[in-house]
């Protein structure tokens, strides 16, 4: 989704906002940064050898199901990976390279309408998509029935997680 | 004049098409890099757009008048201390007191350069050509100047469509306001031409008749407040959004909020969130509880908000089904304690598997002189409402009582 009015040559901003149903694929030394995650999911992508880093922020599981991911890969969780890890390969990441961390996916509300966990499903969704491309999920902070906002640095590929439960200390790297 | 979903959402692309390439342009212009922010249709009474620019600051703005393509008018204004900033940084000028020639020149043009973005926008979305007259700066501090004597301005009751967005700059919002005020004949044919064939639309009158309704759900939900609280509570903003579903978690405040959620069913179903900021729910659970826990979050506090939370979204549904001659059921509360968007995105994310964009109905209860923050979300189902509006008799709207009443046993018992 093109969210920037960016001109050739306008310096990056940091932090990258990555809002819900986009991503943000780079090679800059920038902090990528998704507010208050709850059922939805961060997946944030790195290839260390060569710095290029990419954060989604989904909100659906399966794109592959539906049409809307054509035009908007980035909310589905498949989907989104697929077009993330494309563009880094394009940015000069080697796709044996890449490793994954995820967060998110948390499941707050027990409404009947719900039918089944959307945030276990978008978790479940990403971890298969993720696995039958090959890319090892080195580190996860999923579930649950908290809020996350996450910091992805995208300098070191070092993912902070910031959550409302206290208890857990509030602040979580990966 | 009908709407759906589909030429709302052509419209909705067209608010946000257009925001991209102002800030584009504006990007080039000053080398200062934009990025758009929240961008929402709303409905506005002709009442509360002249009392949103009535609010005594000194504003400066640029009209254009559209024609061929799309007719009618569009307007930028800027306050007149956002302009200056604006002007600062294009001409690197030092503050003088007065808008000279040279300031307003300046704001003509960068006023000039936002609007053919967003003309540009609309034209490619709408696949067709806009023609822009010279644009004319206008000052003032109330609507007059920038609204009288134009035959698109809304009257009073009218319902207006207008174009909602924000571009911020790094560190700081450019602040403005857009009214793009169509011509009527011009907007029902474009309406008409993007809508689905197989949908039926909803008719825009109903759409008058369900705002009024809402607005006193709104009041029903300000009164159990007080009631209940004995906090002197008013309705201090509303609006009926048309959004994309993304929109509706980026609008929420990145801070902890305190919030009780509801699913509800029938016609229409959706989903009912009361949101509060931490010290705005201490003030509930303070006022309500006879001897105030030292954790207001604790249990105790936690069912008071609840106990709130079910008796005004009782009011408000029953606001809804009064005047829908519908029933509307809701669930028991679900309290959340997190932070911002997080308390939403649950709900997006489940509407997000059958539609892509949702009506919003926008409230904010404010308190005198006393914090007290609340705000509603009421968001239906798409199609339920679509076949609630239908069916809704607008004659009725007018005599329709909100007829909910707040015995406090209701609260106790759920």
């Amino acid at each position: 989704m093109k969210t920037y009015g960016s001109e050739p040559g306008a310096p990056t901003p940091d932090p990258v906002q990555v809002g819900i149903s986009e991503f943000y694929v780079t090679d800059e030394d920038v902090t990528l940064k998704s507010y208050g995650l709850g059922s939805c999911l961060a997946v944030a992508l790195y290839d260390d050898a060569v710095g290029v880093a990419g954060l989604a922020h989904a909100m659906l599981p399966d794109g592959d199901d539906n049409d809307a991911s054509e035009e908007n890969p980035g909310k589905f969780a498949d989907t989104a990976i697929r077009a993330m890890l494309r563009q880094m390969v394009e940015r000069g990441a080697t796709y044996t390279d890449v490793e994954a961390k995820i967060a998110g996916g948390s499941d707050i509300f027990e409404f009947d309408s719900f039918g089944e966990a959307v945030g276990k499903r978008n978790v479940t969704a990403a971890r298969e998509e993720l696995d039958k491309l090959g890319v090892p999920v080195v580190a996860e902070e999923v579930g649950g029935q908290r809020g996350r906002t996450v910091e992805f640095d995208a300098g070191t590929g070092v993912l902070t997680i910031n959550s409302s439960d206290e208890e857990a200390g509030g602040v979580t790297e990966l | 004049m009908k709407l759906d979903v589909n030429a709302l959402g052509t419209f909705y692309r067209m608010a946000r098409e257009g925001a991209g390439l102002a800030a584009g342009r504006l990007t080039s212009m000053t080398g200062v890099q934009t990025r758009v922010g929240v961008t929402k249709l709303n409905f506005m009474r002709g009442s509360e757009i002249r009392a949103e620019i009535n609010d005594g600051r000194e504003k400066v703005g640029v009209r254009v008048e559209l024609s061929a393509g799309l007719e009618g008018h569009s307007i930028i204004i800027f306050d007149r201390e956002a302009a200056r900033e604006v002007v600062q940084t294009l001409v690197q000028d030092e503050a003088s007191g007065e808008f000279d020639e040279m300031d307003q020149s300046a704001v003509t043009e960068v006023g000039q350069i936002m609007t053919n973005g967003f003309i540009d926008g609309w034209a490619d979305v709408l696949g067709t050509v806009i023609d822009v007259s010279t644009p004319d700066f206008i000052e003032g501090e109330t609507a007059e100047p920038f609204f009288g004597g134009l035959e698109t301005a809304p009257s009073e009751d009218d319902l207006a469509l207008l174009f909602h967005s924000r571009i911020e700059a790094v560190g700081t919002e450019i602040g403005y306001r857009h009214y793009l005020l169509p011509e009527h004949d011009s907007m029902s044919e474009i309406l008409e031409r993007q809508s689905d064939d197989g949908s039926d639309g909803i008719e825009y009158d109903k759409l008058v008749g369900f705002d009024e309704l809402a607005q006193q759900g709104a009041t029903e939900v300000a009164n159990a407040v007080t009631t209940l609280t004995g906090i002197e509570t008013s309705v201090d903003i509303r609006r009926l959004n048309f959004v994309s579903l993304e929109t509706i978690p980026e609008e929420i405040a990145d801070e902890k909020l305190v919030g009780v959620a509801f699913s509800f069913d029938g016609t229409p179903s959706g989903y009912l969130l009361f949101l509060f900021d931490e010290q705005s729910a201490r003030e509930v659970v303070e006022a309500t509880v006879p001897s105030p826990p030292d954790d207001e979050f604790g249990e105790m506090g936690t069912s008071a908000i609840k106990e709130l939370g079910n008796i005004m979204a009782s009011g408000f549904l029953d606001g809804w089904a009064n005047v829908l001659d519908t029933t509307i059921d809701h669930s028991t509360p679900e309290y959340i304690h997190d932070m911002g968007a997080a308390v939403i995105d649950p709900v997006v994310i489940n509407l997000g598997e059958d539609q892509e964009y949702a009506f919003v109905f926008d409230t904010q209860i404010k308190a005198e002189g006393r914090e007290f923050d609340c705000d509603i979300y009421a968001i239906p189902n798409e199609e339920d409402l679509e076949r609630a509006l239908n069916d809704l008799d607008v004659d009725r709207v007018e005599d329709a009582k909100t007829t909910a009443e707040f015995p406090v046993d209701e609260a106790e018992s759920s």
